[in-house]
């Protein structure tokens, strides 16, 4: 899970603006990102799913959906076979490649922007429209946008989140996590770098000194880089004070990151 | 006079990156503060002896093939560990040593199938089938890997080729030590050749009649130097650029002599990378840039201008 939400992370940096919605409603869709699959089922068009990739494995329910590969890059064919009336994408560079050559056989596309949390309501209201779920899709996306725009509580703790260990890369105020975190009362101490994330030194973090070193995992085990002798210049580290994040709760911006606020909350008073 | 200056270099080099760091670190403090001592030192001193052995190795591979290009990792060994590190990932190996030693493992069976098939004409050692044959590795090597990577499951996998150019952020005591420990044997072997290989500059036939074991000897610098630079990539991964422009920067000054030019090459490699490194640490500070990228920007235009006074002189 962590590969894949640092390819996210990379590829968060080219956007352009979403495919504009139009034509008939939707019957036959394939999501090509998590996120949408979770705001599908969350606004009752789940049952309109031909198609997911193998990230997509929430709500259960989406994995009776056949699926299209992994999506990174998406597999036309693959995408094609399902016969969709409309693919989602994630805009990225790659997808809107993907997005082109769907088009060019003839089947409608949807490239949205899903990088942070202000991202969730638009895109909640587009799949709304295309699906004619309008009603129930506005009121999620009202409920996400005062998420987002929620202000945040005084920091009661400091967090690293560690995305890959050698070399280090964390993440920065750009990314998604960092306003989880934020949210959960968590202060990112790697705010100032504007990126989603960034390879930094070893020696930064020891000298920066978070509370909490995050990772996102699926396993209850400390990660691999805990035993490592280099990390133990990091007091966290030494401590052993691991926040071990599920990856599809934690990893993709949808209907539940307010879950995962309060699963971070939850985390950081134990 | 020149030595003087290489070895001011070296040493200011290793200064500069254990005084310098994104960490403010006051100098008062510098040699109580557990980040110099446990992170900064150990850095700056591997990426000392990984420079100079990258630079000792290429040194005596361009001896040996006979070929300006020669690069350490020319010969398949970076194909081979980037292999051994992408099957401990899908294997799900695990633990802190895991992909350096599996890294170290791919490297050698590389080395091992190269040299095999080095050895196909006979006894003799030859030189082009060295090469070709360390293309032809690395890049099979290679290609199994992006196989993997792309059906396996594993999702982690993806990212052990940021694990492969990961540079010097794994430096700690214990992988100096093995180092120190490992590495004074090939770069003893590689010394000890220095007369066999200024002979063989005149070719291996001239070589045999100045008295040369040239199969042998050929068959010791290529060890040596390939088991130099597998146990540079197992802590350090592919760093590029020091092995191939170092050895040319050392012949320029220090001539075509092994017993000066090998030394030089380690000093100056040694150099070089711990520049780099500190240079990739604080440049952009708190980020910090790959290593390989910081020696290849000072290399290449180093490698440019030397090549402008080769062609002119």
């Amino acid at each position: 899970m962590r590969a894949f939400f640092l390819s996210v992370l990379i590829l968060a940096g080219c956007s352009s603006p979403a495919g504009r919605p139009h034509g008939p409603t939707a019957r036959r869709i394939v999501s090509l990102l998590p996120s949408f699959t979770e705001i599908l089922f969350d606004i009752g068009a789940g049952d309109r799913l031909v198609g997911r990739t193998t990230w997509c494995d929430y709500p259960p329910a989406a994995l009776a959906v056949p699926s299209v590969g992994d999506g990174i890059p998406p597999n036309i064919e693959a995408v094609a076979a399902r016969q969709p009336d409309l693919v989602v994408l994630y805009n990225s560079g790659p997808n809107v490649t993907a997005a082109k050559q769907l088009e060019r056989i003839g089947i409608r596309t949807v490239l949205l922007d899903l990088n942070r949390l202000e991202d969730l309501g638009p895109a909640a209201r587009t799949l709304g429209r295309l699906t004619g779920r309008e009603k129930i899709a506005d009121s999620l996306a009202a409920a996400m946008d005062s998420l987002a725009a929620r202000p945040p509580p005084s920091a009661t703790a400091s967090i690293t989140f560690v995305v890959w260990d050698n070399p280090p890369i964390v993440i920065g105020r750009g990314s998604y996590l960092h306003q989880i975190a934020a949210l959960a009362g968590a202060r990112n101490v790697f705010a100032d770098l504007a990126a989603p994330s960034a390879q930094v030194s070893l020696e930064t973090i020891a000298a920066r000194n978070p509370d909490w070193i995050a990772v996102l995992a699926d396993s209850a085990v400390p990660p691999a880089f805990a035993k490592r002798p280099e990390w133990q210049a990091v007091r966290a580290v030494r401590d052993r004070h691991f926040l071990l994040l599920p990856g599809s709760l934690f990893g993709r911006p949808g209907p539940r990151s307010s879950q995962a606020v309060a699963e971070l909350q939850r985390l950081l008073r134990k | 006079m020149k030595w003087a200056l290489l070895v001011t270099v070296a040493v200011l080099a290793l200064v500069a990156s254990v005084a310098v760091g994104p960490a403010a670190v006051p100098l008062g403090e510098l040699l109580r503060s557990d980040i110099v001592w446990n992170l900064r030192a150990p850095r700056a001193l591997l990426a000392f002896l990984v420079g100079g052995s990258l630079g000792i190795a290429g040194a005596g591979l361009q001896a040996l093939v006979r070929n300006p290009l020669a690069d350490p990792f020319l010969l398949g060994l970076s194909g081979g560990a980037g292999l051994g590190a992408v099957l401990a990932i899908a294997l799900h190996l695990s633990g802190p040593w895991a992909l350096p030693l599996a890294a170290f493992a791919g490297a050698l069976a590389a080395l091992a199938l190269v040299y095999r098939l080095g050895l196909i004409g006979g006894a003799a050692l030859d030189p082009r089938i060295l090469l070709l044959g360390g293309v032809a590795i690395g890049a099979f090597a290679a290609a199994i890997t992006t196989a993997i990577v792309s059906l396996a499951d594993a999702s982690e996998l993806r990212n052990a080729f940021l694990w492969l150019w990961g540079g010097l952020s794994s430096a700690s005591w214990d992988a100096v030590l093995v180092i120190l420990l490992y590495a004074p044997i090939p770069i003893a072997v590689l010394l000890a050749a220095s007369r066999p290989l200024d002979l063989l500059a005149l070719g291996e036939e001239p070589a045999r009649y100045l008295g040369a074991d040239v199969d042998a000897v050929k068959r010791r610098v290529y060890l040596a130097a390939s088991l130099l630079t597998a146990a540079a990539v197992a802590v350090s991964g592919v760093i590029g650029f020091v092995g191939l422009v170092v050895p040319h920067l050392a012949r320029l000054t220090w001539g075509h002599r092994h017993r000066a030019l090998l030394p030089a090459a380690f000093v100056g490699g040694g150099a070089l990378l711990a520049i780099a490194d500190t240079l990739a640490r604080t440049v952009v500070a708190p980020r910090e840039l790959p290593v390989g990228v910081v020696t290849a920007l000072i290399g290449v235009p180093v490698f440019t201008l030397l090549l402008r006074r080769w062609t002119i002189a």
